[in-house]
């Protein structure tokens, strides 16, 4: 059975976001680069015996966070990583345009929170709040029910609101703009 | 944290689901009419609305666009060494005993009798250098199948895409080729294939070349044969399997081992001639001329299907050969 689109396609459709989701979870571009690098050479060993109708999409999201989690499963290494990446980020991320400096402060916040979470709470948050995954999805990822899933995904964001207690932030008038995701998220895959 | 009471904690998950977008309608109307009635849980609602905003625009915020191209450019080159050396493979029984076939994504690059043995350890893949192996009977179904037919003679063509690089070298490549255009049902010799290839010197060489074809069955060795119509050699001593193999394609072969020749008084004989006539192999003194300039047929169709026609003095046409 040969995969229902030539390899290129789907390298040339998703090697970005899977890029940028390790460029997050790892917070190193070399290890960004060598773990995309995996996802694909790993994905292409196995593309040709995916169903036709699979979604390539969660796939490889699924082989990324995978490969992510053997990657870190030696604590020493993420903290390593975890030393550098606050360092790195910074350097990476220019200042936004003017109405995204009002976040600035409570972002840095966030974010050095979501470097600290406990990986499995990590990878959930950032594949459903950055990537918009379904819970299905990313329960692949993590070798969980979507439930599990959902739970980190909570978890994470208690950790969150704790670490920002106390702490002024912008209302949530960007929040309103945005589209409601609560539909799309119980769609079957 | 303060202690909340009871239906606070209950509806905690769901409460923060509904602010950040995240909770079925039901929940959500749960949430709706849980916080129109308590005030400490509609502040942690707009809470975690607001941090919904600032997690929001995370979305936005990526590594360097110089870095995502560095990366899909080594992606490129290492995906590109994965290729080249990637073969996928299936071993499955066959009436020739278990056979092992071995592709690329140029083509089926090997096909092997694994002698008695049935996994793969038996094979010559195992001590290729730079060759990266998987497994995978689903990719290799059909041309298991289609084998099998061959063998069965429900087939009598095996059109694969082939991939000669595992073959030793150009000039044995070369041989593969000239091997691989003799048709089902005729036979011709390791001299002939040398002055098809412009070396008619180099006869003992296309007989190694052959010895060590990587793709046997679909590139027909077992269609070459000595000048005088012996079998000589087949995958090392295996003259039965040359025998099996010819006998498909409707060719007996007489004699064992080193004795063992094809009958040519049940051929058709063709030997190059301006009318593209072929001949009984009672025309005149042809049945003793070299194979290799003589090419011999198992059928008058086949000479048809190769655009020959009848000799007009022996008539193939009116006395055919008994099959």
């Amino acid at each position: 059975m040969m995969g229902a689109q030539p390899f290129e396609t789907i390298v040339g459709a998703h090697h970005g976001e899977i890029y940028r989701y390790l460029r997050r979870v790892t917070s190193r571009p070399t290890e960004a680069e060598d773990l995309s690098q995996e996802t694909f050479l790993r994905a292409y060993r196995s593309y040709r015996a995916l169903d036709a109708d699979a979604n390539v999409r969660a796939w490889l999201f699924a082989i990324a966070t995978n490969l992510s989690r053997n990657h870190f499963r030696s604590e020493k290494r993420r903290r390593i990583a975890l030393q550098t990446a606050s360092v790195e980020n910074r350097e990476a991320d220019p200042e936004g345009p003017e109405d995204e400096a009002l976040f600035g402060e409570a972002r840095a916040l966030v974010e050095s929170t979501v470097r600290g979470l406990p990986l499995k709470q990590r990878l959930a948050f950032i594949m459903r709040k950055i990537h918009d995954l379904d819970y299905e999805a990313i329960g692949q990822g993590l070798d969980c029910s979507p439930e599990s899933a959902r739970a980190h995904v909570f978890q994470a964001l208690r950790k969150i609101r704790v670490n920002l207690n106390g702490h002024a932030l912008p209302p949530a008038g960007d929040a309103d703009r945005r589209p409601s995701r609560s539909i799309d998220m119980e769609q079957p895959r | 944290m303060t202690r909340k009471p009871h239906d606070c904690l209950e509806i905690e998950a769901e409460l923060i689901a509904a602010a950040t977008g995240d909770a079925e309608p039901s929940a959500a109307r749960r949430v709706e009419h849980h916080i129109g009635a308590c005030g400490a849980c509609r502040g942690e609602f707009h809470r975690y609305r607001e941090i919904d905003g600032v997690v929001g625009t995370l979305r936005g915020v990526a590594g360097g666009a110089d870095a995502e191209v560095r990366a899909r450019q080594g992606l490129e080159s290492r995906l590109a060494g994965l290729r080249s050396r990637l073969l996928s493979y299936h071993v499955f029984p066959s009436p020739l005993g278990h056979i092992l076939i071995a592709r690329s994504e140029h083509g089926v690059s090997l096909v092997e009798y694994l002698h008695g043995r049935s996994d793969v350890s038996a094979s010559r893949l195992g001590r290729m250098a730079g060759v990266e192996l998987q497994e995978d009977s689903a990719e290799l179904e059909t041309l298991h199948r289609e084998l099998l037919e061959y063998l069965r003679g429900d087939r009598k063509r095996l059109e694969w895409p082939l991939d000669l690089r595992l073959a030793r070298s150009d000039f044995h490549r070369a041989v593969l080729r000239a091997t691989a255009a003799v048709p089902y049902g005729a036979l011709t010799s390791y001299a002939g294939i040398a002055a098809e290839i412009g070396k008619p010197a180099a006869t003992r060489a296309v007989a190694q070349a052959l010895r060590w074809n990587p793709l046997p069955i679909v590139v027909p060795c077992h269609r070459i044969i000595g000048t005088t119509g012996t079998l000589t050699g087949y995958s090392g001593d295996k003259i039965g399997l040359k025998q099996r193999l010819l006998a498909v394609e409707g060719i007996k072969a007489k004699g064992k081992r080193s004795d063992s020749h094809v009958e040519r008084g049940m051929l058709y004989h063709y030997e190059r001639n301006d009318q593209h006539e072929y001949c009984l192999p009672t025309c005149g003194d042809i049945v003793r001329h070299p194979i290799g300039p003589v090419t011999l047929l198992a059928s008058r169709e086949l000479a048809g299907s190769l655009g020959l026609v009848p000799c007009t003095s022996c008539r193939p046409d009116l006395h055919p050969l008994a099959a």
